[in-house]
């Protein structure tokens, strides 16, 4: 009988090699995975990197604007359901920044993200042979240039902790540098798109580059940002030379550049931003200081709006909502007119040029309904004046802060509770130590 | 492949099935009686080596047709099994049971196809009757009622909300980012216990990052839709060494569920009816406002004299509310409603049951509503081959309201977080709402309006085939085969109309989410039995399995919605996501139990698998298995006396928890801007080397019985070791990505499971059945190859989880005012229950569960919450710090140390307690057999220190990071009475 177990233990057997032949492997059954874009990417999916990247640039935007605005006390954030805001941003008590919270993980590992998308699109333009060298041109310089902006973003944050340059292979990430050479490594990396675009043909769709879509475009959306780097690295000249090559001029629109546009589109996204008027529970509202420190008549006063009722959170209150960006689809400024003017303005006082510093300082005073400038013409003056110009007409747009902290200034910011602090930089992220 | 082919085999042996010979028959009857010689009704008395059997009528009598000689087992639930030798000149047989006090000879599922006496058990295997399941005062949900019942087990419910939403964690974490919770398999069929997300993500922004889908959108887990009415029997395979058999699908053990079945004789009918009602077991209580007090919400003295002002006008006006009360106080009605009907003849037996349950929430436009069909059919085919059908449908619908953590202001809690007494936030006369002065949402607003609905259609079917082959004196070799499907589509529908405060910016928001799932799964196996003499028997089995999955989400978020809409088409806006998983495992096994001398039992076992979802598809994984026992008093070494039974034995297993799907790929996800189609890589890296995480469990224990049963001790010692534990490590962000499934080390488990079961009374009038568990578990991570970083709850200023070598892995860590400490452990010191039974005359019965969990602390969020909402209750008092207001302190906390966020989550709990009567000497005319009336409360008593709404919650699901405590629905408690009627 034993013979009859061992024959069916054979079939048993038999019938499991029989469906071991059928092994099976599924595949990604819900997006495309890298290995697709490396291998020969074609042009539509070379175009779909274009605007993934456009998109991501998106991403968490507003915690860097509430970083920077909260702790260059533009404004505050109140939020029912979360506390950090008013906490560590501002220092309250012994509350420090943490290298673990969202304030500073979200917004960092945001744009190192489309830094990745960058690195990808530039690797699957390289190893594709569907499309001409030119073609291949303008998808590089696009990718470097957004890739320098992402980059610039963080070293804002993290300040002299800086950021990693070269993070092509995730198993080997490129060490961290400090904020000079983070600057200089950033500003290379615009260089070198300035010279792809030197013989790219762009044919690819972008949302938010209206007038600034081609190939000569993209070298003054290039040029704009390289000069804010330069400004930042103190390369005065270097400013100059950059708004030349940019979109820069004084008799055009404040709001010419380039922007971050949302909709209500299938898988876009809104504009995280906006708060209507008058919220309660979730409100974004200006520092007291904005309306106080404005000067009479300056119709910037706008880019706030009297709320009905005050709003307070654990000892803050402020009367005014932002209203910088006032519907859910309102574009958000990467870098516009107005900065470069004031760029142009920065460079010509630390060049001692004044009188066309001043120039160029009454261009954006009359366009806000102010007088032209009558102050003392020394560089204090003009800077003390440059940085008031710059606090009102890129509220919430990420600056002040930084501005402040590029001239020495952090100290003049004022202090609303008892205790709190200004930070002069984030941590590095937990994950990165 | 084919699906037909599936069912090859059992072609392939139907058709080559040997000819029979047909001994000569003859009919013999019989009575099976007590030790007092009461007749003993649905005793089962089955010829040995054949599928052929009968049952006690209600005199204990019995009628069979068995050939010349033969041997019968006769067995029955708490006696002890008798074999009994018929033959022919033998007409009336008298068999007289002894009870089973000790449950030694409880069968108890060992192998897929085989299964093995308690007496000879080399595990520890818990199981749960149907009685103490659903018999004492029943939960919801059936993962509710598992809670507290299983010694070994670490059970959280993660939500107050209807519907269920239950955690399981047997034996300590087994998984830390992979699936930490066991496989469900019901009459056979392996049932998903995906929980699906409805959405929510895409209002309460709870997790950042633009998902509509985000662990924090409360789902319940689709286990709850099965009905604890139905249910016979739960074993429970704690570890590998008792689950190993099956596989990939193991490591968290495995739970086996046993549905009722009809049994020959006199069809029964029952029919039974449960009213009860259902109230929040605590409530925190709010901060009592003075104009002072009101002032202070302001730092702006203008706004503050507004407030102080508007205090004083409502208090004058005599409309100071409390809100929590009004929103979380009411009393729900529960009602539940069951009909079986089972019996049987020779050859079919049916149990028939439909059930529908009804209950309200204690929030406003929240409940519950299950309806469930069971069939289950038994059909002898011939005296060899018998075939089992169990078919299952459930309409499950719950309404889960908006609880939880969110970012936007508008989960019920956090939106009571922030609202003081004197908020007016009541409906006008036209039945317009007020926008809440001091939160970005009104409760009382989001409750009338809005909709959070999970609705779920679900078929279960499992199919049961056991052939004998051949036989003869000695060998006895069975085909069986078993397998089924589990079909369910679930409609999630969260409506939020553009009338709500919130919506300001959306105009309404409707999120419509389809899945649909089915899995299926089979084993064809062959067994054999050889009996070479009464000292020795081996069982052989051996046989191929396959497990399939396939499932399909597809999630719409529309917003701009056409008021009084809900169809995602009727609206401005439109996201669509959509997510399909796959996969497909394979196994062969084989498995050898052998009985010497009635003593020793060696079992041992092999089991080869492969997954669709490894990195490697073609690798099979072997799962090895071995166990022994020893049975002292069996083999006489020990004698009999003092000592009933007494067995040593060890068990040792392996299994593997297969990676999630897709974790081998790097994907790029879509991410659009006017129109453009965007890919954006994901930020979650994919590794095509990804392995299962592997589990060997290695268990010893002794028991032993006393006082002929009366008395019975188990004591079990486990070491369950988790190699290449799976984890969604955080990577560098600047590399692009933010996760990464990773085998990221190995982890430990060791334990000691007690257990006594006694009978210390036990005279006509009274009896009294106790057992009483004790239970621990200590985890160590003991390698881990990435940085530790906390994860699981929101970081080291709130206090986080975060795995470490050298650590426990649930170890809680955050800032303890001189950096970064660990601050606690989620896992509980020790735990203990005891479940009691008292019943006089045979018709009053008092039955209890108590269950106490010592130590396990959580990260309580909910009072930080009402603190900065200036709404706590003890707001103002001073205990925290001298001369500082606790809620003051509290905040003052946040950002140095988190101390004060961790809580002891220690409880003690009358979980259940039922007092039932039966009236069961009925007229004979009245048709009626008995009639049972009881009451029962589920949940009344619970002594904590803890301090939020309840120590068991969860904010992030069924996860690793459980106790996380963020306005979760509150948990209730529930008075039922009820009322049986059998025909």
């Amino acid at each position: 009988m034993k013979h009859s177990k061992y024959i069916y233990t054979a079939i048993v057997i038999a019938t499991a090699i029989f469906f071991s032949a059928c092994k099976k492997d599924y595949g990604n059954l819900n997006s495309p995975t890298i290995e697709q874009f490396l291998g020969n990417a074609s042009k539509s999916e070379l175009n779909n990197l274009v605007s993934g990247t456009e998109s991501g640039m998106r991403n968490n935007i507003a915690f860097y604007l509430d970083d920077v605005g909260t702790i260059g006390r533009e404004g505050y954030r109140f939020s029912g359901s979360e506390p950090r805001y008013v906490t560590d941003l501002l220092g309250a008590n012994d509350a420090t920044l943490s290298n673990s919270n969202f304030y500073i993980t979200n917004p960092w590992a945001a744009r190192y993200r489309v830094v990745k998308n960058c690195n990808i699109l530039i690797l699957a333009a390289t190893n594709s042979s569907l499309i001409s060298s030119s073609e291949k041109s303008g998808y590089i310089g696009f990718a470097r240039t957004i890739k320098a902006y992402q980059l610039l973003l963080n070293l804002n944050l993290t300040y002299t902790k800086g950021i990693r340059i070269n993070v092509t292979d995730p198993d080997n990430l490129g060490a961290f540098v400090n904020y000079d050479d983070g600057l200089t490594a950033i500003a290379s990396i615009l260089d070198s798109a300035k010279t792809d675009f030197a013989t790219a043909a762009v044919a690819f769709p972008l949302a938010g580059f209206d007038g600034l879509n081609d190939a000569a475009g993209l070298l003054k959306v290039n040029r704009a940002i390289a000069a804010r780097v330069a400004a930042y690295r103190k390369k005065w000249p270097e400013v100059l030379t950059a708004l030349n090559e940019s979109f820069f001029d004084v008799t055009k629109d404040f709001y010419l550049g380039v922007n971050h546009v949302f909709g209500t589109g299938s898988g876009d996204q809104l504009n995280p931003m906006f708060i209507p008027k008058n919220q309660s529970g979730e409100v974004r509202v200006a520092h007291a200081s904005f309306a106080a420190d404005i000067k009479n008549g300056d119709d910037r006063i706008n880019k706030t709006s009297v709320r009905n009722s005050t709003a307070s959170l654990n000892g803050l209150s402020s009367d005014r909502d932002v209203w910088v960006y006032t519907s859910s689809t309102a574009p958000l400024p990467i870098i516009r007119n107005e900065e470069l003017i004031l760029l142009y303005a920065e460079a010509k006082i630390n060049t001692n040029a004044f009188p066309d510093a001043v120039t160029a300082l009454n261009v954006i005073r009359l366009g806000h309904n102010l007088a032209p400038y009558a102050g003392a013409i020394t560089t204090d003056a003009l800077i003390a004046e440059l940085l008031y110009q710059r606090r009102y007409s890129l509220f919430y747009e990420g600056h002040r802060w930084i501005d402040l902290r590029r001239y020495n200034k952090l100290a003049n910011l004022p202090i609303d509770r008892t205790g709190d602090d200004v930070w002069t930089e984030f941590p590095l992220p937990v994950t990165e130590q | 492949m084919k699906k037909a082919f599936h069912f090859l085999p059992v072609i392939l042996f139907l058709i080559f099935l040997p000819d029979w010979l047909f001994a000569q028959e003859k009919t013999i009857t019989g009575k099976v009686t007590d030790a007092n010689m009461a007749p003993l009704t649905g005793v089962t008395i089955s010829i040995n080596k054949s599928n052929k059997g009968t049952i006690t009528d209600a005199d204990g009598k019995f009628t069979l047709t068995l050939p010349a000689t033969a041997k019968l087992t006769v067995s029955a639930s708490g006696f002890k099994t008798k074999i009994i030798t018929a033959d022919a000149a033998q007409n009336d047989i008298q068999v007289k049971m002894e009870e089973d006090f000790a449950k030694l000879d409880e069968v108890v599922v060992t192998g897929l196809a085989t299964n093995v006496k308690r007496r000879n058990l080399a595990n520890a295997v818990a199981t749960i009757s149907s009685k103490q399941l659903n018999g004492v005062a029943p939960a919801q949900t059936f993962d509710a009622a598992l809670n507290g019942k299983i010694s070994g087990a670490y059970i959280n419910s993660n939500t107050g909300a209807p519907g269920g939403g239950i955690s399981v964690k047997l034996r300590g974490v087994t998984s830390i980012y992979g699936n930490t919770q066991p496989l469900y398999v019901v009459d056979g069929v392996f049932i998903d216990n995906t929980a699906t997300s409805g959405g929510l993500n895409a209002v309460t922004n709870a997790a950042s990052g633009g998902s509509p889908t985000s662990n924090q959108d409360n789902a319940s887990s689709r286990i709850a839709d099965i009905r604890a009415e139905d249910i016979d029997n739960i074993e429970i395979l704690k570890g590998a060494s008792a689950a190993a058999i099956y596989g990939s699908k193991a490591s968290a053990g495995v739970i086996v569920i046993t549905t009722k079945r009809g049994k020959q004789g006199k069809t029964n009918i029952s029919i039974s009816q449960d009213l009860g009602q259902v109230s929040a077991r605590k409530l925190l209580g709010v901060r009592e406002f003075t104009a002072e007090k009101a002032a202070s919400l302001s730092r702006d003295p203008s706004a503050g004299a507004a407030l102080a002002a508007q205090f004083t006008a409502a208090k004058t006006a005599g409309q100071i509310y409390d809100y929590e009360k009004e929103v979380y106080g009411n009393k729900g009605f529960a009602r539940n409603t069951v009909l079986s009907v089972s019996g049987g003849g020779e050859k079919t037996n049916f149990f028939f049951s439909a059930a529908q349950k009804d209950e309200d929430g204690i929030v406003k436009n929240t409940g519950y509503r299950n309806s469930s069909l069971r069939l289950n059919v038994d059909h002898r085919i011939t005296d060899n081959i018998k075939i089992g059908i169990s078919t299952n449908y459930i309409n499950s619908s719950a309404d889960r309201g908006l609880s939880g953590n969110d970012n936007t202001g508008t989960s019920i809690g956090i939106a009571l977080s922030s609202t003081p007494s004197f908020a007016q936030l009541h409906a006008d006369q036209f039945g317009n709402y007020p926008a809440n002065p001091f939160g970005a949402s009104n409760p009382l607003q989001t409750i009338a309006l809005m909709t959070n609905n999970e609705s779920v259609n679900r078929f279960i079917t499992g199919l049961n085939l056991d052939a004998i082959l051949q036989k003869n004196n000695n060998s006895i070799t069975r085909f069986v085969a078993r397998g089924g499907f589990d079909f369910y589509n679930l409609e999630t529908n969260a409506l939020f109309p553009s009338a709500l405060q919130f919506q300001a910016v959306n105009k309404g928001t409707s999120i419509q989410g389809a899945t649909k799932n089915l899995s299926t799964n089979y084993i064809a196996s062959l067994v054999n039995s050889f009996t070479p003499s009464d000292k020795l028997s081996f069982t052989t089995s051996a046989g191929i399995t396959r497990e399939s999955g396939d499932y399909y989400n597809l999630l719409n978020v529309a917003t701009q919605v056409i008021s009084g809409q809900s169809n995602v088409d009727q609206a401005g806006a439109l996201t669509a996501t959509q997510f399909r998983a796959k996969y497909q495992n394979d196994g062969v096994f084989v498995q050898e139990e052998a009985v010497i001398n009635n003593g020793i039992t060696l079992t041992g076992g092999v089991r080869f698998d492969r997954s669709s979802n490894n990195g490697d598809v073609k690798k099979y994984y072997a799962y090895p298995k071995a166990g022994v026992s020893l049975n002292l008093t069996s083999l006489g070494l020990i004698q009999k006396g003092l000592f009933d039974d007494i067995k040593l034995r060890a068990a040792y297993g392996q299994a593997t928890n297969v990676p999630a799907y897709g974790s081998k790929f790097t994907s790029l996800v879509v991410s659009n801007i006017a129109g453009n189609p965007g890919s954006l890589v994901n930020i979650q890296r994919g590794d095509a080397s990804i392995k299962p995480e592997k589990q060997t469990e290695l268990e010893a224990g002794i028991d032993f019985s006393l006082l002929n049963g009366k008395l019975a001790f188990e004591f079990t010692y486990y070491n369950k070791k988790i190699y290449d534990f799976l984890m969604l490590a955080g990577l560098p962000a600047s590399s692009g990505f933010s996760t990464k499934w990773v085998n990221a080390g190995d982890l430990r488990n060791r334990g000691v499971e007690l257990g006594v079961k006694a009978k210390p009374v036990a005279s006509k009038n009274l009896t009294w059945n106790t057992s009483v568990n004790f239970w621990l578990n200590k985890s160590l991570v003991t390698k881990y190859t990435i940085t530790p970083v906390p994860q699981g709850s929101f970081g080291y200023v709130l206090g986080s989880f975060q795995v470490e070598q050298g650590k426990s892995a649930t170890q809680i860590v955050g800032l303890n005012g001189a950096g970064v400490g660990v601050l606690g452990d989620a896992e509980p010191k020790f735990q203990m229950n005891t479940y009691n039974e008292i019943t006089f005359h045979n018709k009053l019965s008092l039955r209890f569960l108590m269950h106490w969990k010592k130590g396990g602390d959580n990260v309580n969020l909910t009072y930080l919450q009402n603190d900065f909402g200036q709404t706590s209750p003890d707001f103002d008092a001073m205990t925290l710090k001298a001369g500082m207001p606790n809620g003051i302190y509290r905040i003052s906390q946040v950002g140095s140390s988190a101390k004060v966020f961790v809580e002891d989550a220690s409880y003690l709990r009358l979980r259940e307690i039922g007092l039932y009567y039966s009236f069961n000497k009925l007229p004979p005319a009245l048709f009626i057999k008995n009639i049972r009336v009881g009451a029962s409360l589920n949940n009344y008593l619970t002594i904590t220190k803890y301090k939020s709404y309840d120590p068991e919650v969860s904010n992030f699901g069924t996860g690793f990071s459980s106790g996380v405590d963020v306005d979760p629905y509150p948990a209730s408690k529930r008075a039922s009475l009820h009322l049986a009627i059998d025909f």
